[in-house]
């Protein structure tokens, strides 16, 4: 890990309107002061509990939402939240919908079509790949879903509870896909209710609680203290 | 990160023609039978009924129908795209205007079709073509500049305030008549005419039909203030985009 920072947020604020209006109309705060530093080859783990605006935070890292108040500094890095089946469109064959949702995760074309032999393989869709995907079941399109934004390779991987999907076969391979995806030394930030999950991929935590940072460090630290916060020091110890 | 959106922006075009070709049964053909059926009602009416078809007047229709279906299916399907997209918007970190770009890229493909068939018709028709068609492009680059820009404002606004849909359809209604689509400015009395000519669609219109049914070059003069139009309107539509674009994650679809 190196001490460059590729994301620097502080003191940010996101607020959503409760209406939808041309001015502005009753706002609330999603995130309302929340400081992080993300440097290279950090693996961070958001938690938090429900509501507490893990989502919106990675949103405003992937650079979708802007900051109502606070500042956000990014450095020339691409931060790209793994999001599945990006842009599927159902009368499009399998092969059509990897280029598309490649295209949208960020990748290039040319670099889309040297994975799609990868893409094809890793979903287990067989001769299905070149069919229209209104074709598929469920499953069918998670698994090209995943197999499709698994092939992302921004300088941060911000993923948000999508650790795994499809039937226990493919989940497991999804996951374990997952996990070594981000073994590989990229910076990654990771938000999931899953505690063990983060205890298992993160280095550092950021707690966040009511949109605001409450503790941002190591691992094991952040984890104390939010374990003392919910009471339940004693029943995990 | 330019050569990436010129990518998604082409590949998005071609998967969605490709979508919508095989959303329907006839599919392609469709493309070309709707303008046909909108240009029988047109003739019905006024040459059937009315009986104020004169010479002339049929090909003129044709030419006008055709052009306006595209620039308004530019307007339309462009100004819904972002609010159409908002799922993505949500998710994913790119320009808005890729998406009513797209919308306008595929209408213009659907259009080329269009027009080859309306050149068939007019040549068999007695309206060969001639050296003035070179100025077709510099006309058709004007007529979707024009569309785009009016495209990106409504695009802009659809997100915030949907109810502008019921709105639009019935503005642009209006405007065709006001352009001269279903008629010939020269058929207009002299100091209303004069008036509608400044209309850069009415422009646009009453090019076409001089190129197409008389070889006859554009007047440059007016082709040159409707581009001038046609970039105003683009720059405004993508401040008014740039400047809402903020907005558009954080609404709800």
């Amino acid at each position: 890990m190196t001490n460059e920072v590729l994301v620097e947020l502080n003191n940010v604020g996101v607020a959503f309107s409760a209406q939808r209006r041309l001015g502005a109309g009753n706002r609330f705060w999603a995130l309302e002061d929340v400081s992080v530093t993300l440097r290279r080859g950090e693996r961070l783990g958001v938690i938090g509990r429900n509501g507490a605006g893990k989502s919106t935070l990675l949103r405003v890292i992937a650079g979708i939402l802007t900051p109502d108040r606070g500042t956000v500094r990014r450095g020339p890095v691409s931060c790209q939240l793994l999001s599945l089946a990006l842009g599927f469109t159902a009368h499009l064959s399998g092969r059509d919908n990897a280029v598309l949702s490649g295209l949208m995760l960020g990748l290039r074309r040319r670099e889309i079509m040297q994975r799609l032999a990868a893409i094809h393989e890793f979903s287990e869709l067989g001769d299905f790949f070149d069919q229209p995907i209104a074709a598929y079941s469920s499953g069918m399109m998670m698994r090209l879903a995943f197999s499709v934004a698994i092939q992302v390779e921004p300088d941060v991987l911000l993923i948000d509870e999508v650790l795994a999907v499809g039937d226990a076969e493919f989940q497991e391979k999804s996951g374990a896909a997952l996990r070594a995806r981000m073994g590989e030394g990229h910076t990654v930030v990771l938000v999931s209710h899953d505690e063990k999950q983060i205890a298992a991929l993160c280095d550092r935590v950021l707690w966040v609680e009511h949109g605001k940072s409450v503790l941002e460090g190591a691992r094991d630290t952040v984890f104390e203290a939010y374990h003392r916060d919910l009471h339940l020091v004693g029943a995990t110890a | 990160m330019r050569q990436h959106l010129i990518e998604l922006v082409l590949f998005s075009t071609y998967a969605e023609l490709r979508a919508e070709r095989s959303r329907s049964y006839l599919g392609l053909i469709w493309w070309v039978v709707d303008p046909l059926m909108q240009f029988g009602v047109w003739w019905l009416l006024m040459d059937v009924i009315l009986h104020t078809a004169g010479p002339g007047y049929l090909p003129s229709l044709l030419i006008g129908l055709t052009l306006w279906q595209w620039m308004k299916s530019c307007m339309i399907h462009g100004g819904y795209a972002i609010w159409s997209n908002l799922n993505l918007v949500r998710q994913v970190n790119l320009p808005p205007l890729v998406f009513p770009i797209v919308a306008m890229l595929s209408d213009t493909v659907k259009f080329l079709y269009i027009l080859a068939v309306l050149l068939v018709i007019l040549w068999c028709s007695g309206y060969p073509p001639s050296l003035a068609y070179l100025s077709l492009l510099p006309l058709f680059v004007v007529a979707f500049l024009l569309s785009a820009g009016i495209g990106f404002v409504i695009a802009a606004l659809v997100p915030l305030l949907p109810d502008l849909r019921f709105v639009i359809e019935q503005v642009l209604n209006v405007v065709m008549y006001l352009s001269g689509v279903v008629f010939l400015l020269s058929n207009v009395p002299s100091p209303l005419r004069d008036i509608l000519a400044l209309n850069p669609i009415a422009v646009i219109m009453d090019a076409a039909r001089g190129i197409l049914m008389q070889g006859l070059w554009p007047n440059w003069v007016g082709l040159t203030k409707a581009a001038l139009i046609s970039l105003v309107a683009c720059a405004i539509g993508y401040w008014v985009v740039a400047r809402l674009a903020p907005r558009y994650p954080k609404l709800a679809t």
